[in-house]
């Protein structure tokens, strides 16, 4: 009632957010102080600024290769999960299916499994069946993780989907597949872009999964860094985690920008 | 595609069945023939199958039994996007990520018509529905009364021979939804458009209709003018559910409608009329006298000033209460408590039919 109770509900409200947001973007900062300091191991505190890492870490083949490879793999994860996760969504929800809700819990059940158990069983069944370790099979097990959560950002969109809107496109004569271009993909594309995006980071750094399906000379950035580790800890690998967060944070903005999410936040 | 309208279709709904998860009938064996140009409506409480009516002709919906004839055309087989009509629903149903002219333009770029021309003929619905400037504007930027009238834009700017109404003014306070009333129906005049109205108001429906469907659980209870649906109510429902109405259960006997302890009531008795029976009779049309012959004697229990007319509810000696309005001519002195003689025209009352 009195503004006392207000402003203290404020201050709690404030500092719990401040904290969530340090405790999220203190290991960020961490990296980027490294990344930038000179001295040839992980030291606190920084004793200057250089770009040496960063020229390291460009410099480097293993790298640039498991880079290229990490944002082509990511690239192609994102286009089939959200296409195979809005094509489950929508059947899920409008296909009328006996056992949906099996259905929708078996989709999503490559969350609740450990990752490490998902990329060993893959890794299992790509070696029995002769097929060895191509990047498809890399890609198919990353797609396997990423695709919940476009169903889920989308099944979400769909839940409060007024499919009068859609009955009023095929009254003023659209056809079926009209009505889907026309007015069902563009009403819930927003939450198709979400879990895209979801996808595409959950693929970059992807590390389990990846961790059994890559070949030598074949991994992927992630399991580059975790294998360089092991031998070097120095300013490198604070650059090559800058790296991966500016590419990731970059295709987000630009999925943003290029495709816009904020004009269908007010459905 | 020629500038004048396409001249308005006659429906012609033949025996149509539609069941829900085959078991509970929506529509039950409906027939019913609507006049090219006609404002009809289907008004019923919910569930009576008016919306279900309305969707088989919009063909959301496929009949399990029964043909839809529409301008001569069967059309009980055509697919939604062929049908060629106008549909307006109570929730709008706007494309929220299209611009109010994108809305208004969608039905004629499916028809795929030069840009020209849709650019012409948008802006032609626009200002009929007078919402010329807002072309650029989103649907969220608009009030619910705008929103209606973009949508109705959207239904009538393809020229349809019919247009369809479902609960169109339901989402609209009650000021609104009157003067959107009078619009519609101004709309549906210069139109010449025969337009199925769906409605569950029975004042909306008396106002605006040529004619009337009064429905329940799935079946037409009547068909007819407002005047007759009002005046003339033929099952105890119709009576029931349009306006207030007393209704007297009893017997025809040697000419008379006989009611209670042997009392008669004032009624047309044509012929040789036998067996049990009700007859109603509408509140306006009663007469408050005072306690002579042929009179249902009783006292005032209650009296409602409405205004223009008082509505007096009046206990019978039998203990029933009566309903009776009088016109306030500002001389009525009246009380709670008086004895009064309710009376009525024989021709006013109605003998309705089980």
């Amino acid at each position: 009632m009195s503004a006392r109770r207000l402003d203290a509900g404020r201050v709690a409200y404030y500092t719990l957010n401040g904290a969530i947001l340090t405790f999220l973007l203190l290991p960020l900062a961490i990296v980027a102080v490294f990344a930038l300091n000179p001295t040839p191991y992980i030291s606190f505190p920084p004793v200057g600024v250089t770009l040496r890492w960063f020229e390291k870490f460009f410099a480097n083949e293993d790298f640039m290769r498991s880079l290229w490879l990490s944002l082509r793999v990511a690239a192609m994860v994102l286009v089939l999960s959200t296409v195979l996760g809005a094509m489950c969504a929508l059947a899920l929800a409008r296909g009328r299916l006996p056992g949906a809700g099996i259905l929708t819990a078996f989709f999503m059940s490559p969350l609740m499994l450990p990752a490490i158990l998902t990329g060993l069983a893959l890794f299992q069944v790509l070696l029995l069946s002769g097929v060895g370790r191509p990047v498809w099979g890399l890609v198919m097990g990353h797609t396997l993780v990423a695709v919940p959560y476009v169903l889920r950002t989308t099944l979400a969109v769909l839940a409060n989907f007024d499919t009068r809107v859609e009955e009023a496109a095929s009254s003023l004569g659209a056809s079926p597949v009209r009505v889907f271009f026309e007015v069902t993909l563009p009403l819930i594309r927003p939450g198709v872009i979400a879990g895209g995006i979801f996808a595409f980071i959950v693929s970059f750094d992807q590390f389990p999964i990846s961790l059994f399906l890559v070949l030598p000379k074949g991994e992927t950035l992630p399991v580059v860094l975790f294998n360089y580790m092991k031998f070097d800890l120095d300013g490198a690998i604070a650059a090559a985690s800058m790296v991966s967060i500016v590419m990731a944070l970059s295709v987000v903005l630009l999925l943003e920008r290029v495709i816009g999410l904020k004009a269908y936040v007010k459905l | 595609m020629a500038q004048s309208g396409r001249p308005p279709a006659s429906i012609r709904i033949d025996g149509v069945t539609k069941t829900f998860d085959g078991q509970v009938k929506a529509v039950d064996d409906v027939t019913l023939d609507i006049e090219a140009g006609e404002f009809f409506s289907l008004l019923g409480p919910s569930g009576c199958g008016k919306t279900t009516t309305l969707r088989l002709i919009a063909g959301f919906e496929t009949a399990d039994a029964g043909r839809i004839v529409v301008g001569g055309q069967d059309i009980t087989d055509l697919p939604v996007h062929k049908r060629d009509m106008g549909m307006v629903f109570q929730s709008y149903a706007l494309f929220p990520h299209r611009t109010v002219a994108e809305n208004v333009a969608f039905g004629l770029r499916m028809r795929g018509l030069p840009k020209a021309e849709i650019a012409e003929r948008v802006a032609a619905a626009l200002k009929q529905v007078a919402l010329d400037g807002y072309e650029a504007r989103r649907p969220s930027q608009l009030s619910g009364g705008q929103q209606q009238r973009v949508a109705l834009a959207r239904a009538i700017v393809i020229r349809p021979a019919v247009l369809l109404c479902d609960e169109p003014l339901g989402a609209l306070d009650r000021k609104l939804r009157q003067s959107m009333q009078f619009e519609l129906k101004q709309l549906q005049k210069e139109l010449g458009v025969t337009l199925v109205f769906v409605t569950h108001d029975q004042e909306e429906a008396l106002a605006m209709s040529d004619r009337i469907a009064v429905m329940n659980a799935g079946k037409v209870e009547q068909v007819g003018a407002p005047s007759e649906i009002y005046d003339r109510p033929r099952t105890r429902f119709v009576a029931d559910f349009i306006g207030e109405i007393n209704l007297f259960e009893g017997a025809w006997s040697g000419g008379r409608f006989v009611t209670g302890k042997d009392r008669t009531l004032p009624a047309v008795t044509n012929g040789a009329r036998s067996g049990t029976g009700i007859i109603a009779v509408r509140p306006e049309k009663t007469r408050l006298v005072g306690e002579i012959d042929g009179a249902l004697g009783g006292r005032i229990e209650t009296a409602n000033f409405l205004g223009g007319q008082v509505l007096y509810r009046v206990v019978t000696d039998e203990g029933r209460a009566v309903l009776a309005k009088e016109q306030n001519v500002g001389t009525s002195s009246r009380k709670v408590g008086d004895r009064v003689g309710v009376a009525w025209m024989p021709s006013d009352a109605v003998s309705l039919e089980a």
